[in-house]
């Protein structure tokens, strides 16, 4: 078989294998969706906000949200690969072991992705906003993609750690802050009524982001990971 | 012309092996040969070393120093040679919400075993779980996962097998299915490595010893020349 096919079949055998260990426990998304929902609610009531500065404020609550709420399943991620020690597992994979961190972010993605589809509505009716926005969507897959692909990576650097459970947000929200920027600022000008050209340069820093991300994975995610 | 496909010889090569914790030595240019159709207990105190030389001829720990042989590959270095390996750790390495079928058919997708179905129900009924491919991993006992662990390892027919203490925690019954199972598996075409902390009732079914000591393999013989190591012999009487 064609190696690039067979590191491909591993990757997505890594996703449908996370989708269905999800599908069983259900113990990621729901608990991501309702954190996230709770901070939505959170802020909307402790603010009490006046309709003018809730648009404004509404991108950054809403990339506040989804990222405690991806945050919350890198570290499900984690704990479910440590459990009877399924890492290993994977790593006896007769594969380059970037599979893994390609499989294991895309699978974060797809799980972060999904909290997004259900909060936009409700985000969109505590805060007045129109959030159903086409223009939102690549945004969001971006400024996502870019935040898995890092949280993998700190994920499985701080998975022989024995305080990886708060060792993951403190070294990972420093590290997003540019992907949070950028995400921020380019839903802001989409929701202020601004073209994608406007956050044109927002949205190649995310890009970037991505690009950088997922190639330091292919590059260290062995090293990472092994002991 | 068509190449056939080179097979490769079931042996394990170990050359000055080197592997440092925090700068300690715990394996310290060790080196070891399984040949084809042997079965080697890897005998040693606790901390001896054992799990980390099994990790590293898995390739899941990173030697600092020296050169592993499993049959003609040099690992780490090509990933598919992994496929020429079968490991049995101290845990199950399975999804726990997962069923018994469910895990080894990922397992079997990671490996690209072909003909999956049938070879997943081959080895649930090798493994004796005929009836419980459906339920999820967690409610098995320890001897269940156990066998399934040994079912996964084999998936894959590799000509290497490692095994980690696969005795902890085996209830009589469960200890017997595995002398029984690790009886067929010793067989021409396939080197074995077994580490045991007390490996008395592996002596009957193992072709060699190995003592692991101080960081290296201090003895490496045959287990039907024991007597003639009073100093090996001693220590197997003592841990019993």
């Amino acid at each position: 078989m064609n190696p690039f096919l067979r590191y491909l079949k591993i990757i997505l055998q890594i996703i449908r294998k996370d989708i269905q260990v999800e599908w069983r426990g259900r113990q990621g998304v729901p608990v991501m969706l309702v954190f996230s929902l709770l901070v939505v609610f959170l802020f909307n009531f402790a603010l009490q906000l006046s309709p003018d500065l809730q648009a404004g404020l509404a991108a950054g609550l809403l990339w506040v949200s989804l990222a405690f709420a991806s945050t919350l399943g890198l570290n499900r991620s984690v704990s479910l690969e440590r459990e009877s020690s399924a890492l290993d597992g994977l790593l006896l994979a007769p594969a380059d072991r970037s599979a893994i961190f390609f499989g294991k972010s895309l699978s974060n993605l797809l799980f972060t992705t999904l909290v997004a589809l259900v909060l936009l509505p409700i985000f969109s009716l505590f805060y007045g906003q129109n959030l159903l926005n086409l223009s939102l969507i690549p945004i969001i897959l971006l400024g996502l993609w870019a935040y898995t692909s890092l949280g993998t990576l700190l994920a499985a650097l701080s998975i022989q750690a024995r305080t990886r459970d708060v060792l993951l947000p403190v070294l990972l929200y420093p590290l997003a802050l540019p992907i949070l920027i950028a995400a921020v600022e380019a839903s802001r000008t989409v929701l202020s009524g601004g073209t994608m050209e406007e956050s044109r340069s927002w949205i190649l820093i995310l890009l970037a982001c991505v690009i950088l991300f997922n190639a330091a994975g292919l590059m260290f995610f062995e090293t990472i990971l092994e002991e | 012309m068509k190449r056939l496909p080179e097979i490769s010889p079931a042996e394990i090569n170990v050359r000055g092996l080197v592997k440092r914790y925090h700068y300690r030595p715990v394996l310290n240019d060790l080196s070891l040969t399984i040949n084809d159709g042997d079965f080697c207990v890897l005998v040693g105190a606790n901390g001896a070393g054992k799990t980390t030389l099994l990790r590293v001829l898995a390739s899941l720990v990173r030697a600092d120093a020296g050169e592993i042989r499993i049959g003609n590959e040099i690992i780490p270095s090509n990933p598919r040679s992994r496929s020429n390996i079968g490991y049995v750790g101290h845990q199950p390495m399975f999804y726990q919400d997962l069923t018994a079928a469910e895990n080894l058919r990922h397992y079997a997708r990671l490996y690209q075993v072909k003909g999956t179905d049938q070879t997943i129900a081959e080895s649930i009924q090798s493994a004796g779980l005929t009836g419980h491919q459906d339920k999820p991993v967690r409610t098995f006992s320890r001897g269940m996962q156990q066998r399934l662990s040994l079912a996964r390892a084999l998936l894959h027919q590799p000509i290497v097998l490692l095994f980690d203490e696969p005795y902890t925690g085996l209830d009589q019954e469960a200890a017997r299915f595995l002398d029984a199972k690790l009886g067929e598996l010793h067989s021409p075409g396939r080197a074995i490595l077994l580490a045991a902390h007390r490996p008395q009732r592996l002596l009957t079914i193992a072709s060699h010893i190995a003592w692991l000591k101080d960081g290296k393999i201090s003895q490496h013989i045959p287990v039907d020349s024991l007597s003639q190591v009073p100093e090996l012999n001693a220590y197997l009487q003592e841990v019993g």
